[in-house]
């Protein structure tokens, strides 16, 4: 059976090789690159991301990747994003100052309201049924690692799992085979790398 | 909801990790990399890694790859020699998903504040080794080897959240069995700090003290993690009923 092969967007932002570990252990395969050319011989792009929105979006812009990315999302390719990655694929955010994101899911990004930050394991909690969840709507408690200052407001129709901290928090979205995780899979143990492989199993034969 | 965590302390000299004592005598216990392996394994919720002699050298980014490759699935949080803002996003490149900065906030607030611009307040964290004596609250700056007050400067950045967490540590009792100073997590220039205590916590009712005191986000915990197969789990299952993930066990191939 062919391995599925994930492309890493390497921007020069974050902590790639976690994402490349997780992905290994879990059978896939997996690339680091920011050309279009490698990044076309992934079956599915991820995009990872540690830091600040308008930094990663210059970042973005330099390596010709925002339009690309867009484009990708257009053709119906599949991709992930992670955190801050998650976040990047909002229609804008207000982190330091107004930043246009990659458009790919509709919403904006704000700073948590009533929280200086959200940092720890907390549960999610699912919001609507979606298939390429199925393992984790059988789990009593799915419990993953989350690190994260500002958070994405969009559409209910959008959101696929919640946490509850000091406010609801969009934990997992998704629009047609884009997808986003504000949690960190990787460093989740077993249940943050059960939900990475469902999705990305999933999104690949969708 | 939120839960507080159990966090795994690593302390490394010479690029082996060692059993401390007050930060004072150590005892090699082995390679830094078994025991975040095991860690990782055990479940538990973050792992930190403290090399205590990296200030000459800056950090162990060749430790920090190697701990990656390791392909551990629990966050890491690093310690040691990190002076600037290059160093903290090379620490973030090379596998750490957070670093905590000591030395630097006795010299150099300032830049404390700009890797907080760099990394997001959420990857910053301040470690404190604190004591009470007969002059109050002193913070250790462990490398002039002086006790001074609180810096308000250092004070103002963790209550304004431009750094997340402080790393409390009673640095007295760390590596001595049920010896944690509670009352470090109530001085008043800690009030609505979070904080993550670390230091002599082994007591099962001091450690659930200190997991009830509200704004204690996490307990830390360094040689006592490392005396038994599955120790994380022990004390997850012993401090049942405190607001804790509860045990993980590894599971069967996904």
């Amino acid at each position: 059976m062919k391995s599925i092969t994930v492309g890493i967007v390497d921007y020069g932002v974050g902590n790639l090789n976690s994402v490349h570990h997780a992905l290994r252990t879990l059978g896939f395969r997996s690339l680091i690159g920011s050309d279009p050319k490698t990044l076309d011989t992934a079956d599915l792009l991820l995009l990872p991301g540690v830091g600040a929105f308008p930094t990663a979006m210059k970042a973005l812009d330099r390596l010709h990747l925002t339009d690309y990315l867009r484009a990708t999302a257009r053709a119906g390719r599949p991709i992930l994003g992670i955190c801050l990655g998650m976040q990047l694929l909002a229609d804008a955010s207000t982190e330091h100052e107004h930043t246009i994101g990659l458009g790919l899911i509709p919403g904006q990004v704000r700073a948590l309201s009533l929280a200086a930050r959200h940092i720890g394991w907390n549960d999610i909690i699912p919001n609507c049924h979606d298939p390429l969840f199925h393992h984790a709507y059988h789990k009593q408690h799915c419990t993953v690692y989350f690190n994260h200052s500002f958070v994405l407001d969009t559409k209910r129709e959008y959101c696929i799992f919640t946490a509850q901290a000091s406010e609801p928090i969009v934990a997992v979205v998704r629009k047609d085979m884009t997808v986003g995780f504000q949690f960190h899979p990787e460093k989740s143990q077993d249940a943050g790398h059960r939900l990475l492989s469902d999705v990305i199993k999933g999104l690949y034969h969708a | 909801m939120l839960k507080k965590r159990i966090v795994g302390v690593i302390t490394i000299k010479n690029g082996w990790a060692v059993q401390s004592f007050g930060y004072g005598r150590y005892l090699p216990l082995g390679r830094p990399e078994t025991i975040a392996t095991n860690l990782d394994r055990w479940g538990v919720d973050e792992v930190l890694v403290q090399c205590i002699d990296r200030y000459e050298t800056g950090p162990d980014f060749a430790l920090l790859e190697s701990l990656c490759s390791q392909g551990l699935s629990t966050p890491l949080v690093y310690s040691g020699g990190i002076l600037t803002t290059a160093h903290a996003v090379s620490a973030i490149q090379s596998g750490a998903d957070r670093v905590c900065v000591d030395s630097l906030l006795h010299e150099a607030p300032s830049r404390v504040m700009d890797i907080s611009a760099h990394l997001g307040a959420q990857g910053v964290i301040a470690c404190l080794p604190l004591s009470i004596g007969e002059h109050g609250v002193m913070w250790l700056d462990h490398r002039m080897r002086i006790n001074r007050p609180l810096d308000p400067v250092v004070m103002a950045a963790l209550r304004e959240g431009a750094i997340s967490e402080a790393l409390v540590i009673d640095w007295k009792s760390e590596g001595i069995l049920n010896s944690f100073d509670g009352r470090l997590l109530l001085i008043e220039e800690l009030a609505g700090i979070p904080i993550i205590a670390f230091g002599g916590l082994s007591k099962v009712d001091t450690m659930r003290s200190a997991l009830s005191t509200p704004n204690v986000t996490a307990i830390a915990q360094g040689n006592f993690l490392n005396y038994r197969e599955h120790a994380v789990q022990a004390l997850r299952n012993t401090l049942a009923g405190s607001p804790i993930r509860i045990a993980h066990y590894a599971a069967s191939p996904l």
